[in-house]
């Protein structure tokens, strides 16, 4: 396997990259794959050149990011199509036949993924559509009853039994991407705020450290430990706003409202650090803005406290609830093996049992060298993924406690250096989520011309389809807020 | 005699038709309460439908006539079906040997109307609460008959106001009989009326939704008579589970309007309790729900008839 091998928030010159030509590409890939790399990423190295691609795989044994560079020929953007023998491809082929106009050949399924206008190889998308006397479709959305974001799912059923859950995104896209190519330095944290309104520090977290990085710029310990701090910060509050979401799918009122009043708390944390509760504004190039002190945090600690015995309690009633139980257990599984064949990541993909955590596998900032555990559970249905996050809001709980009893001394702002010209970087970042994946790359002056950005939901909306297959179509919006994904952060 | 006895039926029907939007109201206060929050105002049910009685009726175009009439019978037989419950001691206005059949049956045609017209409007959503619904009607109306049916069968009386009149605890095994009687009538309240464990009446997934799916697409003064006729009947069954208790009481017209309101409001605190802490059957566990309810009044039955 031909590649260019770098570590997570590395930055590399592009003359580095290995590029194949179309055969030699597709071989490499498929090499890489097999050896059992996960593909985040896969597009083109410049806008206005879509004949130079790169395809980014992480190797989590290792710590180390593959790249393998294809050029094309300019006129006949052509590549044989990886996804009937790996999936996981599949999304990111179909996202460069989108945007870059691309023809996966041999591609199983090829639909759009981020716009909803798309047309491909000149043909309307048609969906998937099941035939019989006793098949029935179910559309629901894009426009829903509750306040969530927008989407499209199609049921296949046979009565109440889901034989196949198509779902169409690509409402919510803004183009954010090339927001940021267009938008002034000061604009480019503002915009990765807002990339998904529920990952605010996840994604502004990998936005810093890929420009960071390409300016060589190292960080103070202290900023890097109250990165990681509002980064627990968040994953808390969303975790608690999942599982109270959960417990809200199955009318269990009592804990919904519980798990709502501790998000509350911590979200006011995050307010005392920031000034915004969702952690807007706290992240700056080089740093962080705002300090801790004494009075702050003392009165995170207080509200954490209550987080940490009142969400004690709560488990306690939420998982030896008989009724509760009935809902979770072997509802909407996830195999291992499917699991690892489609790409999942972040919490859905841990409680199916894949030892995935960009934490512990691709340290970076405050992680290298305070680590956190690493907690996977096996059975990969609703059961597991609300069960981790209880778990991991310890965890995370833990730390916090830890580091802000021994806050390392230091600035928590330093200058950033100007962007390496000709080079690229790719941020791994842990959001509440899952791995987030931030790429820029930049010309022979320094000015980003390519910016891609993952969002966990990407991989993750696929293992929604499959986790409802021969499931009740009733238990559909417990299985969807288990998994929890953000439209926003798919669509981009 | 005659005319004050028909007096004190026309108000008992008043007093439900009048006060069933108020129960739900109580009911929710409580849910708020017990899970910390301050929740809506107790009269926001009459809000409700002030609001949607003032509000445009807007039919799917693909339905027809059905779903014009449909409101109408399901209100009409439910407050006939209103009109044969006892409140205190009062008979009520529609009173006959017999009545029972007609109330269940009052009931079942409202029901009957509301899946014609929820399958009318031709949307999906719609023609599976429909389907959900119908399938465990099947379920749940055995329980009425062997619950209330047996008091009747025992008793060999066959209006629902000789039935209640009837029920006198004087020994054990008829006070047992009558207990677990009215646990069976519960059950089928929270099928009937769509509470939880059964259906979620707050919930906004349409997908898991029984009773509300189907008037998902109604609105203005349609929905106003839905609304309005699921209050009625959450009352009805309030009422039928509450009779069980007047023989505790003195028998007359002003203690019995006492244990009335005492008993609500008991009723209206562990509907809420029940609703906040527990969560919802998968679907596929209703019908065994039901069963279950259907089983414990044969059982009732049975073991009342060979203990005797």
């Amino acid at each position: 396997m031909i590649s260019l091998q770098v570590q997570n928030n590395q930055s590399f010159r592009l003359d580095e990259i290995p590029f194949l030509d179309k055969h030699k590409f597709t071989d490499s890939v498929a090499e890489g794959l097999t050896n059992g790399y996960r593909m985040i990423g896969l597009f083109p190295l410049h806008k206005n050149m879509p004949h130079k691609i790169i395809s980014a795989l992480v190797d989590s044994d290792a710590a180390s990011l593959h790249l393998i560079g294809g050029e094309f020929q300019k006129d006949k953007l052509e590549f044989e199509s990886l996804a009937n023998q790996f999936p996981q491809t599949n999304y990111f082929e179909c996202e460069l036949a989108e945007n870059y106009g691309f023809i996966p050949i041999n591609h199983p399924w090829i639909r759009p993924v981020r716009k909803q206008s798309t047309v491909l190889g000149n043909k309307p998308y048609q969906f998937y559509k099941l035939e019989g006397p006793e098949v029935h479709e179910v559309a629901v959305g894009p426009i829903h009853a509750g306040i969530i974001e927008p989407g499209h799912f199609r049921f296949q059923c046979h009565g109440e039994l889901v034989y196949h859950l198509e779902i169409n995104l690509g409402y919510q896209h803004r183009g954010i991407e090339s927001l940021i190519l267009d938008a002034s330095t000061n604009q480019r944290v503002i915009l990765s705020e807002s990339i998904a309104g529920d990952t605010v520090v996840g994604h502004t977290f990998a936005h810093c450290s890929t420009i960071e990085s390409l300016a060589g710029t190292q960080i103070s310990l202290r900023a890097q430990v109250i990165r990681s701090i509002v980064e627990e910060l968040e994953r808390i509050a969303m975790h608690l706003s999942g599982l109270g979401g959960v417990a809200n799918d199955i009318g269990l009122a009592i804990v919904a409202s519980s798990y709502g009043r501790l998000r509350t708390l911590a979200i006011n944390s995050l307010a005392e650090i920031s000034g915004s509760r969702f952690g807007r504004g706290l992240f700056v190039y080089g740093g962080v803005r705002y300090d801790f002190n004494d009075e702050n945090i003392r009165q995170i600690t207080n509200k954490l406290e209550v987080v940490k015995n009142d969400s004690a309690v709560i488990n306690n009633f939420l998982f030896s609830s008989t009724g509760a139980l009935t809902r979770f257990e072997h509802t909407g599984t996830v195999s291992k093996d499917f699991a690892q064949q489609i790409g999942l990541v972040g919490v859905v993909a841990r409680s199916s049992g894949i030892e995935s955590d960009t934490r512990i596998h691709f340290p970076y900032g405050a992680y290298r060298y305070f680590p956190v555990s690493l907690i996977t559970l096996p059975s990969g249905d609703v059961f597991a993924r609300a069960r981790l996050r209880a778990l991991e809001i310890d965890e995370s709980l833990r730390f916090i406690f830890e580091q802000l009893e021994n806050l390392p001394g230091g600035e928590i702002k330093i200058n950033v250096g100007s962007i390496a010209p000709c080079s690229g970087v790719i941020s791994i970042v842990e959001g509440w989520r899952g791995e987030i994946v931030h790429t820029a790359i930049t010309d022979e002056v320094g000015n980003i011309v390519q910016y891609k950005i993952k969002d966990p939901s990407f991989n993750n909306w696929y293992g929604m389809n499959l986790a409802l297959r021969e499931t009740a179509i009733s238990d559909f919006p417990v299985i969807n807020k288990s998994f929890d994904l953000s439209y926003a952060g798919h669509d981009l | 005699m005659e005319l004050i006895s028909l007096l004190k039926g026309i108000i008992s029907l008043l007093v439900i038709l009048i006060l069933s939007p108020l129960f739900v109201g109580l009911v929710n206060k409580l849910k708020a309460i017990f899970t910390g929050r301050i929740g809506a105002p107790l009269l926001q049910p009459y809000y409700d439908l002030k609001r949607l009685f003032r509000k445009e009726t807007i039919n799917s175009t693909n339905s027809s006539f059905i779903s014009v009439v449909s409101p109408v019978i399901n209100l009409v037989t439910v407050v006939v079906a209103a009109a044969m419950l006892p409140i205190g001691f009062a008979r009520p206005i529609i009173s006959f040997e017999g009545d029972i059949i007609l109330f269940a049956y009052m009931l079942g045609l409202a029901r009957f109307f509301q899946i014609l017209a929820a399958m009318d409007i031709g949307s999906s959503f719609e023609g599976m609460g429909a389907a959900r619904e119908a399938t465990f009607a099947v379920f749940a109306e055995p329980i009425f008959f062997f619950t209330i049916g047996s008091i009747a069968f025992i008793n060999g009386l066959t209006s629902i106001y000789d039935i209640y009149h009837s029920i006198r605890l004087d020994n054990v095994s008829y006070l047992v009989f009558i207990i677990v009687c009215s646990i069976s009538v519960f059950f089928l309240a929270i099928t009937e009326c769509s509470r939880m464990p059964v259906d979620d009446p707050n919930t906004h997934l349409e997908l898991t939704m029984i009773h509300e799916v189907m008037i998902l697409d109604n609105s203005g003064i349609d929905l106003f008579l839905y609304q309005y006729s699921s209050y009625l009947k959450l009352f009805i069954y309030a009422i039928l589970e509450t009779s069980f208790f007047y023989p505790f009481g003195v028998r007359s017209y002003t203690v019995g309007v006492v244990i009335f309101v005492v008993v609500i409001t008991i009723l209206s605190i562990a509907l809420s309790i029940s609703e906040t802490i527990t969560s919802r059957f998968k679907m596929k566990n209703i019908p065994q729900y039901l069963l279950f309810a259907t089983a414990i009044g044969i059982l009732n039955l049975l073991i009342y008839t060979f203990t005797k």
